[in-house]
């Protein structure tokens, strides 16, 4: 089976209450169509990167759950595309399925992605660090290195010279 | 001069990064111009595979309004 994912926007101006039941209806109404319903999760207000129906802000709701029943998917679109409480709303077919969302860790696909940045930053940080020793190493070896520096800025001087008289 | 030396290299290939998903509108902020624009492959030096993830999530995010089609530079 596939795994989708639903991102869609309701107005922020909702209460709590009535965000609760939109949702309960939007769960409903996937239901319809036999999928699993694995997360179903307010992501947050962010601002709007263009406005849409004259709202400059969105609560984004992230919807994941194991496909169904095809013809009722379409089904399910056109009644989200009907639902005048969402705004926007886009369905992405997932290449793994996703993990169950824990309240508790925050945010289940941005430890993935937390996992990955730190694996980049330790290796930027080792990297610098190299560099670092390479710069002690080198400030040692100054006096060789430095002469050689500044002559090939010289040259490139030289060459932009000619090329301006020319 | 800088210029000349500097080499292009992939952003997603040197960092290890193999799916780009629509909602990491952090990372694609920095392949878009400050007018939203896609940024060639040409100056970004992404390479080929990458840039084809690359627009796809670009054009995603677009659609579900994370990210701007137009944006007016600052003035």
């Amino acid at each position: 089976m596939r795994y989708y994912e639903t991102l869609y926007i309701v107005n922020p101006t909702l209460e709590n209450e009535a965000l609760d039941t939109t949702m309960g209806e939007i769960g409903t109404e996937l239901e319809k169509t036999k999928s699993k319903l694995i997360n179903h999760r307010v992501w947050g207000k962010k601002r709007l990167a263009y406005q849409i129906d004259k709202q400059k802000y969105g609560s984004y709701i992230l919807l994941q759950f194991e496909g169904g029943e095809q013809d009722k998917m379409n089904e399910f679109d056109t009644w989200m595309k009907l639902n005048n409480t969402v705004l926007r709303h886009m369905t992405v077919a997932l290449d793994d399925k996703p993990e169950i969302y824990v309240e508790d860790v925050k945010e289940e696909p941005a430890s993935e992605e937390s996992v990955k940045a730190i694996t980049t930053e330790t290796g930027e940080m080792s990297s610098t660090e190299e560099t670092q020793t390479e710069t002690q190493v080198s400030e040692e070896t100054d006096t060789e290195s430095e002469p050689s520096e500044e002559e090939t800025p010289v040259s490139n001087e030289e060459e932009l010279e000619e090329k301006e008289a020319e | 001069m800088a210029f000349q030396n500097r080499k292009k290299f992939c952003y997603f290939k040197e960092n290890g990064i193999t799916d780009i998903n629509y909602k990491d509108v952090k990372l694609l902020r920095r392949f878009v111009n400050d007018q939203g624009k896609i940024m060639p492959r040409r100056i970004t030096g992404t390479s080929a595979k990458m840039h084809r993830k690359l627009v796809r999530a670009i054009k995603r995010s677009r659609s579900i309004a994370l990210m701007p089609y137009v944006e007016r530079g600052s003035e």
